[in-house]
């Protein structure tokens, strides 16, 4: 999909009538700003339902107490943002209160967004306003059953995981490492599905201070990954150049996007300039690993496997993988970077949590587009072609294929997977 | 510009690395025997031999193979195996509109030169990527084990 | 689909062309017999033989060279060439239809060549269909005759030219093997030596055909003639054919059906090396590049706006609810036999119950393409398909040409299955072509060929029964609700609001029922094209009604073939068929655990046949098909290796789409897009398909789509035995899990 040039194409028309009937003149360069701070905090992807009008909400987040709906942020004046001053928008991101005083559910990273300038949240705002068509939507309730869609409590939960602080510079570091740990703390909230929750949903971290921070957590059914520096499961391997690569193309020599980080890349960081990617890519590296601490480092080796494969009738995961992906992922799993991806070796596939594995079989993934330009190979889905035991078997081939040490998945782990709403937002 | 040994012969292909070498061999080589069916490996429809082995060529990117020896259809019938498969093909009269058979032929040469006296599991095995929507299926059973009956 | 669509297809030929009333006339001779006959016995279509030699010389009657008919071609060398005026798609027609001409020609038939018919009606019309048409099994139920003739006259007029050089009595000599021979005087001259003095005789208004005892071809498994260039990749398809400077086409037809391109922003793509040109028609945006995938790239790279229009929001299941809501009222009436209303009144037991089948795309392995060159000097279209006329002057209209100034060039063709049957496709190239210089060779994407098929239309039956203490059908009605077809194709066939195929099978039951009141109520789903599917017709009828009498058996207590033995009274041919097919088979033996046998019987396209499976229903509710055994009486075989072959394809091509196949809609637009998730049955999953041929004196039968018919019911009454779960919405799908 491609909703945030769409989108930029409209907007901007909204923009020229806004400004010529406008009396108060809005500077278009303030706008621009905006949208591209938008298109880093990834508004569109969670606040645009499937082919729903952009940023009217409606798209269902699935929340262990149950799904929320997001809503309409458009500037429409019934039912989105259009009656919103710039403070109440700034304390609406940052503090998790609408306008009418309700609190937001911290399915919405405000807890992140507390981190961003007051500069940046007026040039966002003037986005909002001026750059993005109204669209006349209501919102839809949530699904949390009573008591639990109580909303009071989040007051004290914020009082106690909200840090009211904006994000403030490291001196000690230098302005790109600071401008990363600004937007992934901050805007880029990646925390927000790579950082483990505690039981009340919050975040276990929200900077490197915490060990938590970034490492790795399971939603809806995808497992994102520790994007800390530990070797096997994490960054450790990849350099500041492939991390600013796949964060461009969505895919570099060691993986490529899948699931729901494709929405990312399509609608967020494919279109990050150069000088902000290097800024996260920075920061990243300089987060230490703390998961694989009693894990051997990976050392590649394809013998076993390839002797799997002389006999794959008497290995059925061999034999599954022979049939259905040893056309692109090779068996050597190798794949042909960064077309198709190698799955020795990468963290995603050695995340001892199998659900992206498994999720990715099943729902496979939607088409990234990076530049402007579709992939050219795109994952496809297996959800009808293999059951659960078959989709194990395969996982369970693969997490020890080419010397990964991991556990084996069984059938009842798939059809957890299997059981919820393939979701590619 | 990839450079692609095919049948024996080497070509200077022009042409991006992500190109599926499906594509070079067709449109740019001009070699129509190896079909296109799906485009996403599941088909088996193009077929082909890259260093003996059965693979598909809709998702191989030509950067992927300069270098190695590629056997099409048409020049499948110069090996042991090659022979007498195409034989066996026409003994048991298995195409019907022939359009997945080039795919179907190769899998079950390399499956021949692999195992000689293939079983039923190894015969599922390696032709269970190979769709063939006219049905073809009970006589390829039979081919293979009419080719591995007659030997190499 | 028999006479039906036929006609229909003639008639949607709606570009003023000559031919046409020919096909009228032909129709009209044809819907004489209607009532579920099939026209068996036709000489030459509704022309002269003259008339034929006329017309073909008119294409092209190259000197000394004996053409006869537009089906042969002999040269001095004695180079036997045979016209194909059907094409083939996998069903072995370009061996059987030569079988029959060197029947009576006498030559080796593996010495001859063969050639696709050009488009042309006055030649190659098919009397069943009324046009130059591939389908419906008609094959060789139409050419039967003609064919044979074709080859006798041609042989005569080389006997008689060998007589006249030898000054004998033509009588005195005969053919064998491409020579004429004279025994008495030893004499002997082959045709090619005979070709000069042949083609300046009268062609003779009448030959004597042989005895069918004295075939010596026809009836033996010839070994097929297209097959060894299948073999080793030289077969052409359309999808092959690369005229010179040939440009690639890869096209994105607007999601949603019934929308339009609004808008596209090609900036992108036009930067991409290779990408040439991006061309635009009403519903769709092509990219051109000097190969496939530099296209596919560029169409990767367009930022298309379509204007979705009134289906975006349409899904399957308000789709299934309009077929629910019509099936209230009641329909047009397709079979009155007794009062099957008060026949219910004195029923000792009823059984009511709905049938549902899935709208079904057709997914042949060659997927859809076509090769179309515009230019000053007319046009050219380079495809393989099941209607040349119609494609050809479909084309004509869109460039306002004559018809004469379009060439197609027929192919090969990589799975049928009506779906080349349509000329959606054609059309589309045409519009794509006359926007570019040079031929253009558009092909779809697997993921377009599955999006916008034309699909078999998703139907909704209800169905009753009253049964007598005895367990006997004394009443039975059904209605039938679903699209039309046939009043897209040809609105006149469609008489008093019944569309004959839709009800085929379903109004002309094979058993003895005395009450009998079937109706059809003509639903179309909004903007989803609906088209012919392998069967057609008596596919969906078949596994209806053959589900159906499974369960009044299980209702009265009786063994189904004992049940349907009973009842076949009015038909030997399908009872004798179902008694051969249950004694091949392991009826009656006990079953293991999870195990289950299912049977059913179908009549149609002039073939009676019946089949039981034998299938395992695991833990999991997966189908296991362990055994399939077929008996077939389709009369009198050409090549019965290429009808059990037909057969066996059948059937598979009928489990897969009962255990896997569905298309569904929603948001306006196909769900499914590749082999991924539209699944096709595979080696793995294949059972061993045991056909059984019953010899037969009668007139030949169609083979193509019988198996498919049956099998069907088949399945699912064995899935039943199985588990004691009766399906009656299909695919199986998830059906059986726990
Ligand atoms: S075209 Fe390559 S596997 Fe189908
Ligand atoms: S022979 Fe037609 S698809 Fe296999």
């Amino acid at each position: 999909m491609n909703l945030a040039s769409g989108l930029m194409k409209l907007g901007l028309s909204v923009i020229t009538f806004t400004y010529s009937l406008s009396v108060f003149a809005v500077n278009l360069a303030e706008v621009k700003k905006g949208e591209y701070l938008a298109r880093v905090g990834d508004c569109i992807s969670c606040h645009t339902a499937p082919h729903g009008k952009p940023y009217a909400g409606g798209l269902p987040m699935l929340t262990p107490v149950g799904a929320i709906y997001t809503t309409n942020i458009t500037p429409d004046a019934e039912t989105g943002i259009g009656r919103y001053t710039e403070s109440e928008f700034a304390h609406a991101l940052r503090r998790g209160v609408a306008k009418d005083g309700h609190h937001l559910y911290p399915a919405m990273p405000y807890p992140s967004y507390a981190k961003v300038s007051d500069a940046d949240i007026h040039y966002l705002y003037l986005y909002f306003m001026h750059g993005v068509k109204p669209v006349r939507q209501s919102n839809k309730a949530s699904e949390i059953p009573w008591p639990l869609n109580y909303r009071f409590p989040l007051a004290v939960w914020n009082r106690i995981f909200l840090d009211k602080q904006t994000y403030q510079a490291d001196a000690s570091k230098d302005a790109s490492w600071n401008r990363g740990a600004y937007l992934v703390q901050g805007l880029g909230h990646c925390g927000a599905c790579h950082t483990p929750r505690g039981l009340a949903f919050q975040e276990k971290g929200l900077t490197h201070a915490s060990d938590h921070f970034l490492s790795g957590e399971t939603l809806e059914g995808w497992s994102a990954t520790n994007l800390r520096g530990d070797h096997n499961t994490g960054l450790g391997r990849w350099s500041e150049a492939d991390i600013l690569v796949y964060l461009k193309s969505g895919a570099n020599q060691h993986s490529s996007a899948f699931g729901t980080m494709t929405t990312v890349i399509n609608n967020s960081t494919e279109g990050m300039t150069t000088e902000d990617l290097s800024g996260i890519a920075t920061y990243l590296k300089t987060i230490k690993g703390t998961n694989d601490k009693h894990q051997k480092p990976y050392q590649y080796d394809p013998n076993a496997t390839q002797a799997q494969f002389k006999t794959v009738t008497s290995y059925p995961g061999a034999r599954l993988y022979q049939q259905y992906c040893v056309a692109c992922h090779g068996q050597d799993g190798k794949g042909v970077a960064p077309y198709l991806s190698p799955l020795a070796g990468n963290p995603a596939v050695m995340d001892p949590d199998p659900s992206s594995l498994i999720n990715v079989i099943l729902n496979g993934s939607p088409q990234l587009k990076a530049q402007g330009v579709a992939a050219p190979f795109n994952m496809p889905k297996f959800r009808h072609m293999l059951n659960d035991t078959e989709v194990a078997q395969l996982v369970s081939f693969m997490q020890t294929a080419w010397n990964h040490p991991l556990e084996a998945t069984s059938a009842q782990d798939v059809a957890k997977i299997r059981k919820l709403a393939p979701s590619a937002h | 510009m990839a450079t692609l040994n095919i049948n024996g012969t080497t070509h200077q292909v022009d042409a991006p690395d992500d190109m599926p070498l499906l594509w070079a061999i067709r449109d740019i080589i001009g070699l129509t025997g190896t079909k296109f069916g799906c485009g996403i490996a599941q088909c088996g429809a193009c077929t082909i031999h890259v260093d003996g082995q059965a693979t598909r060529s809709c998702v191989l990117p030509i950067s992927a193979v300069s270098g190695k020896k590629i056997t099409t259809i048409e020049a499948v019938g110069e090996t042991a195996a090659g022979q007498s498969i195409q034989k066996a093909w026409l003994d048991q009269e298995v195409m019907q509109c022939g359009y997945c058979q080039s795919g179907q032929i190769m899998s079950a040469c390399a499956l021949l030169s692999q195992h000689p006296q293939p079983n039923d599991a190894q015969i599922d095995a390696a032709m269970s990527g190979n769709i063939c929507r006219c049905g073809t299926y009970p006589r390829i059973r039979a081919a293979i084990k009419l080719a591995a009956k007659e030997g190499v | 689909m028999s006479q039906g669509l036929i006609q229909a297809l003639a008639d949607q030929y709606t570009v003023a062309n000559p031919p046409r009333r020919q096909f009228l006339k032909i129709a009209a001779s044809v819907s004489a017999t209607a009532a579920g006959g099939m026209v068996l016995s036709i000489s030459l279509p509704a022309l002269s033989q003259s008339k034929q030699t006329q017309a073909y010389s008119e294409l092209d009657n190259g000197k000394g060279v004996l053409a006869p008919n537009g089906f042969i071609r002999i040269d001095k060398t004695g180079e036997v060439t045979m016209i194909m005026p059907k094409v083939e798609m996998g069903q072995g027609v370009y061996t059987s239809i030569p079988m029959l001409l060197a029947e009576e020609l006498e030559v080796d038939l593996h010495t001859v060549k063969l050639e696709h018919a050009p488009p042309n009606e006055k030649l190659y019309a098919d009397a069943l269909l009324g046009a130059q048409v591939t389908g419906g099994s008609t094959s060789i139920r139409a050419l039967w005759e003609p064919m044979r003739q074709a080859g006798a006259v041609c042989r005569s007029l080389l006997v008689t030219a060998a007589a006249q050089k030898w000054k004998v009595a033509a009588a005195s000599c005969y053919a064998k093997s491409g020579v004429v021979y004279h025994d008495a005087s030893r004499r002997t001259l082959s045709y090619g030596a005979l070709v000069a003095a042949a083609s300046q005789l009268p062609v003779p208004k009448s030959v004597v055909l042989k005895d069918p005892k004295d075939f010596k071809l026809i009836g033996t498994s010839a070994k097929r003639l297209d097959t060894p260039d299948k073999a080793n990749g030289q077969a052409k398809f359309g999808i092959d054919a690369r005229p010179n400077n040939v440009k690639f086409a890869v096209i994105a037809t607007c999601p949603v059906f019934g929308g339009k391109l609004a808008s596209v922003d090609d900036s992108r793509a036009l930067t991409m090396p290779s990408v040439l040109q991006v061309v635009k028609v009403d519903n769709a945006v092509a990219v051109i590049g000097t190969n496939t995938w530099a296209a596919k790239r560029g169409l990767g790279a367009l930022e298309i706006t379509w204007d979705e229009g009134k289906s975006a929001a349409v899904n399957t299941r308000d789709l299934i609810q309009d077929l629910r809501e019509a099936a209230k009222k009641p329909g047009a009436v397709a079979k009155k036999t007794g009062n099957a209303a008060s026949a219910y009144k004195k029923a000792d037991k009823t059984l009511s119950v709905e049938y549902e089948q899935p709208f079904l795309a057709h997914a042949t392995m060659e997927p859809m393409n076509c090769t179309v060159e515009v230019s000053a000097f007319g046009c050219d279209i380079w495809v393989g398909t099941q209607i040349p006329t119609f494609a050809q002057g479909m084309a004509a209209k869109i460039l306002n040409m004559p018809v004469e100034k379009v060439r197609l060039h027929n192919f090969l063709i990589g799975g049928g299955f009506g779906r080349r049957l349509e000329f959606d496709g054609v059309v589309q190239a045409v519009k794509v072509a006359k926007q570019v210089k040079g031929p253009v060779k558009v092909i779809w994407t697997r993921e377009e060929d599955i999006q916008h098929d034309m699909f078999r239309p998703y139907y909704f039956d209800r169905i009753s029964a009253g049964l007598d203490a005895q367990g006997k059908p004394v009443a039975w009605s059904h209605r039938i609700v679903g699209s039309s077809i046939m009043a897209r194709f040809a609105p006149p066939l469609v008489k008093n609001g019944v569309d004959p195929d839709a009800v085929e099978v379903s109004a002309e039951l094979p058993y003895a029922l005395p009450n009998v009141y079937v109706d059809y109520v003509r639903v179309e789903p909004r903007d989803v094209p609906t088209a012919f599917w392998r069967g057609v017709g008596p596919t969906r009828g078949t596994f209806v009604v053959e589900s159906f009498i499974d369960e009044l058996a299980h209702l009265a207590h009786i063994d189904p073939v004992k049940y349907r033995l009973d009842l076949l009274s009015p038909s030997p041919r399908l009872k004798n068929a179902l008694q051969t097919a249950v004694s091949k088979s392991d009826w009656g033996k006990p079953l293991a655990k999870g195990q289950g046998r299912g049977v059913s019987v179908m009549h149609a396209f002039g073939t009676f046949l019946a089949m039981v499976v034998d299938v395992t229903v695991n833990d999991q509710g997966e189908v296991k098909i362990n055994r399939v055994v077929s008996a077939v009486d389709c009369g009198m075989t050409v090549n019965p290796d290429t009808v059990i072959a037909q057969i066996q394809g059948g059937v598979i091509f009928g489990l897969t789409a009962v255990l896997f196949n569905e298309i569904t809609i929603e948001h306006g637009r196909v769900q499914q897009t590749n082999f991924n998730d539209y699944r096709m049955l595979r080696m793995n999953e294949s059972p061993a398909i045991d056909v059984h041929l019953i010899k037969s004196a009668e007139a030949p039968g169609g083979i193509g789509e019988p198996g498919t018919a049956a099998i069907g019911a088949a399945l699912t009454n064995a899935v039943f035995s199985a588990t004691g779960k009766r399906i009656r919405k299909l695919p199986i799908g998830q059906q059986l899990k726990a």
